[in-house]
């Protein structure tokens, strides 16, 4: 048996697998997506594209859309911008590895906090009445503010929380990265008298690229799954200041009236969306990264 | 009583009393689990130390699985309608009466909840909650209508007499709120959803006139009483503690027992949580009164009810109803009663027993007895109440948070979307 047979026929059996599973799933809702099925009445009939073309007039699909886009972009930026200054700062300032250690396990406890906990945690902080944040803004006269009422202010705050999970777990990734970089490329810039931003910005983070985009990508999938932390929050809230598409589809599908042939048509025009924009956004990766 | 009837009534007990015994050696051992769908209110989280007795009964776990009120609401709908019938006993409520029953996803109480357990003991306002077409489904055990709470001590303070219009009230609230007290003057429920906002902007729109159909049986929510409706609960909200677009009910009653309110009309049931001393900060300083006049009183009622699609075979029928009779008990209300807990009553001899009198204050009861003759069910009882409901509380949350500001325009475009899900139905 050949070396490319082996290989072949040794994937054969998981791809399948996964593509089988996949495929059913995206079957079942290019199903749903042409009927007009309810969850109140089991009668259900054809109606082609009448789901899809209902959303090219929705305002809250388009709305949602738009939320998702922000949700991403704030998250993804937020947590690697985040992740990059601790570890840049840890790296410079704790020299000593148990105080790093300590760091790095202080750091991981965010993440390793069940999402819906995290959300009813800072649910608490950020109340105008009862939450510490708010108390803290008094002490200095500002407030009460209403970070989870306030429509301006709702999306960025539970963004907040999502970027203090995931940032502080990536400054660990980062941390660690930076430790295991080769000295020479970095004191051959200090003895060019490279300052110490200088030497990040143009030395060790290039030299991260690869991980970086990696973990880009990894958190943009990840803020695609941001469902539980919302609802918690804001449930979509207040009016439809944070309602991303995947909320939208459970309000939709499940929560209001059960429409889960709208809810699957909005799905579906999800994965065009998502697959078509991670494509090109990792080609673009793959690109500023050789 | 006749000898001949006191004889056919003994007869007839003890046939039950034997059918039931029948019912317990065929059906004991035989559901392993018995699933539930629950809501933390008191009467059902009470449960939980008393469980073993009834898993002892049966030889079966019942395993409750406790959600948020919207959460409890999309699972149960979408367990029934999936036909999954992973849950044999629903927790149900009067916003969804409708639609279970045009869909035939519960059995009518009296085919499944033994005759033993007395059904017609239950309130009559709260089992007229939980009928449709003259057929009870679920059993209540908690419910009632809306009550008024003030806050005693700041209402001597400002030298202001209980109000008992609307007007009056609006006029007391603006004053608390001004005044130095550390109070805001009202709270109220500003988050989306058929039960959240919705359900106590909707005393404020009948009492404005409203009617939710016109006679063609098309919306007419978005109509001037609508309008004035949203707006004045819009202006009471500037007199509320900050955050209000988003409070949950749980958020309105917590403000007031927190001290942080000075009048608050919520369901009667949260009254005896002002009184409980370990949670309230405001014990003996709160008094109750009807909703002012015009404001009507909004009934409300939850229960369990047995699922045709979980509870198919006859056993599970037997254990669930079972379980919805013995949970909903005069012995389980009255354990309840002992161990402190008087806010969800669902029998009229526990609200008749002296240990009910004990735990609450004279003139709660006093209320609630002047309420009665005020609540009604004011929302749409229709099928597609809660998909109407959900998108009315979206757009008056965003009409409270400011996201938008024409209160007709907002009303119109729920009106819309509520004349496609009417013309659905039909």
């Amino acid at each position: 048996m050949t070396r490319k047979r082996f290989v072949t026929l040794t994937l054969v059996p998981a791809i399948g697998l996964l593509a089988t599973l996949a495929l059913v799933s995206i079957a079942g809702a290019v199903w749903f997506a042409v009927m007009n099925r309810t969850l109140r009445s089991p009668d259900y009939d054809f109606v082609g594209a009448y789901n899809f073309l209902r959303l090219l007039r929705d305002r809250r699909f388009f709305n949602a859309l738009e939320i998702s886009a922000i949700w991403e972009a704030v998250t993804v930026a937020g947590t690697l911008a985040l992740a990059v200054f601790l570890a840049v700062l840890i790296f410079e300032t704790v020299k000593k590895p148990l105080y790093r250690n300590l760091i790095c396990f202080a750091f991981l406890v965010p993440v390793l906090l069940p999402r819906v906990a995290a959300a009813f945690i800072w649910r608490f902080l950020y109340s105008p009445s009862l939450g510490v944040l708010n108390y803290l803004c008094g002490l200095v006269g500002i407030g009460p503010v209403e970070f989870l009422a306030d429509p301006s202010l709702a999306l960025i705050s539970v963004a907040a929380v999502d970027i203090w999970q995931w940032g502080l777990f990536f400054s660990v990734i980062l941390l660690k990265l930076l430790e295991t970089l080769p000295r020479d490329p970095i004191e051959a810039a200090m003895l060019d008298n490279a300052r110490t931003w200088e030497i990040h910005a143009f030395v060790t983070l290039p030299m991260l690229r690869g991980p970086l985009i990696s973990l880009a990508l990894v958190k943009a999938v990840e803020s695609l799954r941001s469902f539980d932390l919302i609802f918690v929050m804001t449930g979509g809230g207040p009016g439809t200041a944070t309602e991303t598409l995947d909320l939208y589809a459970y309000q939709m599908g499940i929560n209001m009236g059960g429409r889960i042939s709208y809810a699957s048509a909005m799905s579906l025009l999800l994965l065009v969306v998502t697959t078509v924009a991670f494509t090109i956004i990792w080609k673009a990766g793959k690109k500023w990264a050789s | 009583m006749h000898r001949k009837t006191f004889l056919l009534g003994t007869a007839l007990c003890a046939l039950a009393a034997q059918a039931q015994a029948q019912d317990e050696m065929t059906c004991k051992g035989e559901v392993p689990t018995l699933n539930v769908i629950g809501q933390g209110m008191p009467a059902v989280t009470a449960l939980d130390d008393k469980l073993s007795e009834f898993n002892d009964k049966w030889d079966t776990e019942v395993r409750i699985t406790m959600l948020g009120e919207n959460e409890r609401r999309a699972k149960a709908r979408l367990d029934a309608s999936t036909g999954a019938g992973a849950y044999q006993v629903l927790y149900i409520d009067e916003a969804n009466l409708a639609e279970y029953v045009s869909a035939g996803w519960v059995y009518p109480l009296d085919e499944i909840v033994p005759e033993s357990y007395d059904l017609g003991d239950f309130r009559t306002d709260l089992s007229n909650v939980a009928t449709v077409d003259g057929v009870q489904y679920f059993a209540p055990f908690v419910g009632g209508g809306d009550v008024m709470m003030y806050r005693t001590d700041l209402l001597e303070q400002a030298g202001i007499e209980p109000p008992t219009t609307l007007d009056e009230m609006v006029a007391a609230i603006k004053t608390l709120d001004e005044a130095d007290n550390g109070a805001h003057g009202w709270s109220a429920r500003g988050q989306r959803g058929s039960g959240m906002n919705v359900w106590r902007w909707t005393p404020f729109f009948r009492a404005k006139g409203g009617e939710w159909l016109d006679e063609g049986d098309m919306p007419a929510f978005n109509g001037e009483a609508g309008v004035a409706a949203t707006e004045l609960y819009t202006e009471l909200m500037d007199y509320a503690p900050p955050g209000i677009a988003t409070f949950n009910w749980s958020d309105s009653v917590e403000a007031f027992r927190g001290g942080q309110v000075a009048i608050l009309i919520e369901s009667d049931v949260f009254g005896p949580w002002m009184e409980d001393p370990e949670k309230s900060s405001i014990v003996g300083k709160v008094g109750y009164a009807p909703p002012p006049d015009p404001l009507p009183s909004a009934g409300w009622a939850h229960g369990w009810a047995v699922s045709k699609v979980g509870a198919s075979d006859d056993c599970a029928k037997i254990v669930a109803g079972d379980f919805v009779g013995w949970a909903t008990s005069k012995e389980m209300e009255q354990r309840r009663l002992e161990a402190g807990i008087a806010s969800d009553i669902g029998r009229t001899s526990t609200l008749q027993s002296d240990s009910f009198k004990e735990l609450v204050p004279q003139d709660y009861i006093d209320a609630l007895l002047e309420t009665g003759p005020k609540t009604d069910l004011l929302i749409m009882a229709s099928p597609v109440w809660p998909e109407i409901g959900d998108t009315l509380g979206l757009t008056l949350e965003e009409i409270f948070s400011g996201t938008r500001d024409d209160v007709q325009a907002a009303l119109d475009e729920a009106a819309f979307f509520a004349e496609d899900s009417l013309m659905r139905l039909k």
